[in-house]
């Protein structure tokens, strides 16, 4: 944990600038309009369900809202749909029982080998899971409707190659869990992190499955991420 | 490959562009579908001209304050258990990446794009000085341009604009692809083959869209997926960042997300846009050893200069896609790893005047790049500054505009680049208000000239208005040639009024 060549460089930049270091503090900084924030603010929880499955479903995101009761039926008919191959879950003992889920698994885990990211295993066993994995079904902590994304704070849980290295993917999240644009996301994170409430290394904001335009801009959807998404609200009020 | 791409003078690289068809082609196919993405983002976002005006805040304040926000940007790293070095020069730089690659006894590293690795050659100077060592470009156009003997990116969003579907194909070959041109089955083929180098890597090179000074974390902005797991995998990671990358907190890093990925590729998010550190208690992956670099090299030239507002860019891609000069020289007419109108001002800067004293007359001065330029840099200005400087203090042959002009089409009797602006109309669009058609006119200043507008029709360093054409979205032709008609010519006697 060292900073290197620090003062000689920034008293160079300073010089450079004409004013002297550490005025910053004198003049607060105050956004000249508040349009991040207002933008899409006043949408209704229907508007924004809207709002969020059809910009999902431009970036070919499946896009499914269920009640609870429907969400192993709805989970069944994915993994079907899918093929064979072995299942990833995050441990997250609290989200599983939130979503009462534990049943769903013990069956599928008949079928299937289900395996979880184990915030006990090393890295390359975490890894080395991931990417045997043909399907990941994880936990979005927000779901953006403005630009239909979810986002996933890394946890010892649900490591960050959990949602790259499977082919497949799903994530499920709550329906009072959309919020309008990521201004309202990031702030909320942003104030977890500075009262030391989130403390993790890392934030995905992830809009449909990866893809590149490399080749003559044609459209390539699956890249080195996951090929396809899934997202999976869950009525929750 | 450094900042500079071409030793040959620029005339004769135009001229070698123009030779290539298929790019021109490329370059214009391109440019059109990104106008209309990038305006129909831009529109249903709404208020564009107050985002702008925002996000020329947060920049404008970034760089106002560039000493304390990189002290306080890197006490937080530091907090946090990562490494922070400031490095001067391009040489500092990769010295102290090549003594981690050494410390940790990296073999395998992979490298996510980044135009300021790209900038100061990193890539192959690390190669040279360690025979043994692999490194692989993980985004499918940097991995394209890696195996085809390092060749030059063409744009900085869209680096392989010059190759076509064949030409990757021949690439792949290379590495045992035995499939067709189906631009799909050749990605799926780099997907397994970078598969491999991923999961032995045991460091990971990341650039940085925008460093958040108030809590330590770097932000990228990424679509394919390869620079997440680049920052997953491996247990090292270092960070390269040109030292005005950063912005107050993460909130502003957002809200220049949003205009990026809708400026460069008219998406409202890009796919993934992470905000990321080094690892935490209890995580498994990501990076344990964190180390972030920041890059000046030359950049502090352009602070308390004429030229600072040029450090506020964010590297969208946007003023290459609306130049009607990069449309027809494409990417590599400009000799540098960043062209078009943000390449001809950033370019003599960082590299000076007697490697690139020629780019900023690589410009019709239009206008266009300024106006669609997400955070507002005056970039048509900047570019006649540099001309004032190169004439006045460097005494550079003032025919070069003329020779320019004419070498590109520009300039002859009926201005090549005045037909494009008729076939696009996007020239000109102005981003934020046009609810209704695409007006040629919606270049022109209310009062009815084009902007702070250097003459096209004149020469390049007068700075002359042109006439308001008329109120339609097809005889932009018509118009100039009318108006053509009516101008006095040199010799007559209403030019020597
Ligand atoms: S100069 Fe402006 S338009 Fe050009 S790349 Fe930079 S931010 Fe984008």
């Amino acid at each position: 944990m060292t900073i290197y060549n620090r003062e000689a460089f920034l008293d160079r930049l300073s010089e450079r600038l004409g004013t002297p270091r550490h005025q910053m503090d004198k003049e607060p900084f105050i956004h000249r309009n508040q349009l991040p924030e207002e933008t899409l603010a006043d949408l209704s929880s229907d508007e924004l369900l809207d709002l969020a499955k059809n910009t999902s479903e431009a970036l070919h995101v499946t896009f499914q809202v269920t009640d609870q009761t429907g969400l192993p039926a709805i989970l069944d008919e994915y993994l079907k749909r899918i093929g064979a191959g072995q299942l990833i879950l995050p441990t997250e003992p609290d989200q599983v029982a939130d979503y009462q889920l534990q049943d769903w698994i013990d069956t599928v885990a008949k079928e299937r080998t289900v395996k979880y990211w184990d915030p006990k295993a090393d890295r390359a066993t975490n890894l080395a899971t991931s990417q045997d994995s043909m399907v990941a079904i994880g936990f979005g902590d927000y779901l953006l409707a403005e630009s239909g994304t979810i986002t996933v704070p890394t946890t010892p849980g649900q490591g960050r190659a959990f949602n790259f290295l499977p082919t497949h993917y799903l994530s499920i999240v709550k329906r009072s869990h959309i919020l309008p644009r990521s201004t309202q996301v990031t702030k909320i994170y942003d104030d977890k992190i500075k009262s030391g409430e989130l403390v993790t290394s890392n934030i995905n904001y992830i809009s449909g499955p990866s893809n590149s335009g490399d080749i003559e801009m044609v459209l390539i959807v699956g890249v080195h991420g996951p090929l396809d998404m899934t997202y999976v609200v869950v009525n929750d009020r | 490959m450094g900042i500079q791409t071409s030793d040959k003078p620029l005339l004769e690289r135009v001229k070698e562009s123009e030779q290539d068809k298929f790019m021109q082609a490329s370059v214009a196919k391109a440019q059109d579908a990104q106008h209309i993405k990038r305006e129909d983002s831009r529109a249903l976002l709404g208020n564009w001209e107050q985002w702008r005006e925002l996000g020329e805040q947060i920049r404008q304040r970034a760089l106002k304050y560039l000493p304390d926000y990189l002290e306080q940007f890197s006490d937080n790293v530091e907090k946090n258990g990562g490494d922070v070095f400031f490095a001067a020069t391009e040489k500092d730089a990769v010295d102290y990446i090549e003594k981690i690659v050494k410390e940790t006894g990296a073999k395998r590293i992979v490298k996510s794009k980044s135009m300021v690795t790209t900038e100061i050659d990193l890539d192959k100077r690390l190669l040279a000085m360690n025979k043994g060592l692999q490194l692989m470009e993980t985004d499918l156009a940097e991995f394209i341009l890696q195996e085809d003997d390092w060749d030059e990116p063409t744009h900085i969003v869209f680096p392989t604009l010059h190759k076509n579907r064949d030409q990757v194909r021949e690439i792949f070959m290379k590495l045992g692809y035995e499939g067709d041109n189906d631009p799909m089955h050749l990605a799926r083929f780099a997907r397994k083959f970078l598969r491999e180098y991923f999961l032995q890597a045991d460091l990971g090179i990341t650039g940085c869209n925008f460093a958040v000074a108030d809590n330590g974390m770097i932000n990228l902005v990424t679509n394919e997926g390869n620079a997440d797991l680049t920052m997953a995998i491996p247990k090292t990671q270092i960070v390269v960042m040109g030292m005005e990358r950063i912005v107050p907190t993460m909130n502003d890093a957002e809200i220049l997300d949003n205009m990026l990925c809708r400026s460069a590729v008219g998406q409202k998010l890009t796919s993934y846009v992470t905000f990321e550190k080094g690892q935490v208690a209890g995580e498994t992956d990501g990076p344990e050893h964190f180390h972030v670099v920041i890059v000046d090299n030359n950049r502090s030239r352009a602070l308390g200069s004429e030229f600072q507002s040029i450090l506020q860019c964010i590297r969208c891609g946007a003023c290459m896609n609306v130049c009607p000069v990069y449309r027809h020289i494409g990417g590599h007419g400009y000799g540098s790893i960043y062209p078009g109108p943000l390449g001809a001002v950033l370019s003599p800067i960082l590299g000076g005047y007697q490697a690139f004293q020629e780019l900023p007359y690589a410009s019709s001065l239009c206008g266009a790049c300024t106006e669609v330029c997400p955070v507002k840099i005056p970039l048509h200005k900047l570019l006649i500054e540099h001309r004032r400087i190169i004439t006045d203090q460097r005494h550079m042959q003032h025919g070069l505009n003329n020779l320019m002009m004419e070498a590109i089409g520009i300039g002859t009797g009926f201005p090549w680049l005045f037909r494009t602006a008729v076939r696009f109309g996007h020239l000109g669009l102005k981003p934020l208000a046009s609810k209704g058609e695409v007006h040629a006119e919606n270049f022109i200043k209310p009062e009815g000239s084009v902007k702070g507008g250097p003459g096209l029709v004149g020469g390049w360093a007068d700075v002359r208005d042109l006439p308001l054409p008329p109120k339609n979205k097809d005889s932009f032709r018509q118009w100039f040639a009318k108006h053509k008609a009516n101008q006095p010519q040199p010799g007559d006697q209403k030019a020597n009024q």
